[in-house]
């Protein structure tokens, strides 16, 4: 018992009224919708795949981002994701602003936009699909002893070039309809996607 | 300029143009501190969600915000072991004299090459726009140089193994 060091210890953990232990729950809205499973987005997935097969992708992107699991497992938000991507991978380039300007307007618009933008952001800090398959490739070390400061990585042109480059267009022509406020309310609001 | 880096470098402006909207904010826990929250990491309330933005999966950028402060790291292009050795060595250099470039961090952030500390301080001293251009030409220079010295170090080394392989010839 006396063997611990108690200057190591830190003791604002330990204080229910420290800023330390703020409960983050207090900031989520009480009006938070229910929380959506992997399968409940699952099945909201085929149903604007289906709009997306159908010729409507203003409609299947005004969907995707209204069925948003703001207060959903880490499963279904995955799921939710691949579906918002897929989404804005089938708009062609030519498409976006006129897609992008009949999705943020009307009622619940610039939630929508807002919506949009996390799931930009979302969408190109999750790594590439695959590359987590890759092996690890052996130390860089420039002297035989082996030891080095710097740290191993993956070497190359890196992937997902392609996914992220679609993500960085839209995320061009969402600032230019929804403004920086758009990005401010990605950073502070609490209800993640 | 190629053509996807146009969108990544105007995407970073705009996250950074939002992300810096910090000011001034006194520690919580101890009385008369004033400390960037974001290295601090005293209160989860303070800390915001932080943005990534990628070229691909080794050129990325990732903007931590918090109240009064702001990080900022970089990764920067490496297309083989010779980039690697360079980009490892620039960073140094600058982290090194870190002191005399005000926002630069002595330790680059876990998985990124570079990184920047803006705190409220630095906003109110400089300019927030010409932060945001200084930050922005940095990642448009770097990859500049990378190639740069890597083709005169290419040279270099076939001047010296020629000169050196001569009498042998």
């Amino acid at each position: 018992m006396s063997q611990i060091n108690y200057r190591t210890i830190n003791v604002d953990a330990l204080d229910p009224e420290s800023s330390a232990n703020f409960p983050m729950e207090s900031l989520l809205p009480a009006t938070l919708p229910q929380a959506a499973s992997a399968s409940d987005a699952a099945s909201a997935a085929a149903q604007v795949r289906q709009m997306l097969r159908g010729g409507d992708p203003e409609g299947a992107l005004r969907t995707v981002l209204d069925t948003a699991p703001l207060g959903g497992d880490d499963r279904a938000k995955e799921v939710h994701l691949a579906t918002v991507i897929d989404v804005l991978q089938g708009i062609r380039q030519g498409e976006m602003t006129r897609i992008l300007e009949g999705v943020c307007s009307g009622d619940g618009g610039a939630e929508r936009a807002d919506c949009l933008m996390k799931y930009l952001y979302k969408g190109m800090s999750s790594a590439a699909p695959g590359s987590g398959t890759q092996t690890p490739k052996k130390p860089v070390s420039p002297q035989d002893t082996g030891f080095s400061q710097i740290q191993a990585r993956n070497l190359g042109e890196g992937g997902g070039g392609q996914q992220m480059s679609v993500l960085l267009s839209w995320h061009e022509r969402l600032v230019e309809i929804a403004g920086t406020g758009s990005i401010v309310r990605v950073m502070t609001d609490r209800r993640t996607v | 300029m190629s053509q996807s880096l146009r969108p990544y470098l105007q995407a970073v402006r705009s996250s950074l143009t939002a992300a810096l909207t910090i000011s001034n904010f006194a520690s919580q826990t101890s009385e008369r501190h004033n400390c960037p929250e974001v290295e601090a990491n005293s209160s989860p309330e303070i800390l915001l969600n932080p943005l990534h933005i990628s070229r691909n999966e080794n050129e990325k950028v990732k903007i931590e915000p918090s109240y009064n402060s702001v990080r900022i790291s970089i990764r920067i292009k490496q297309a083989d072991e010779i980039e690697h050795i360079l980009v490892h060595k620039f960073t140094r250099f600058l982290t090194q004299r870190a002191e005399s470039f005000f926002i630069l961090r002595r330790k680059p952030v876990e998985g990124y090459d570079i990184s920047f500390l803006i705190t409220n301080f630095h906003t109110e001293k400089m300019l927030t726009h010409k932060l945001i251009d200084f930050v922005i030409e940095f990642m448009e220079e770097v990859d500049k140089e990378i190639s740069e010295m890597k083709l005169f170090l290419n040279a270099r080394a076939r001047f010296v193994a020629e000169s050196f392989l001569t009498p042998f010839d």
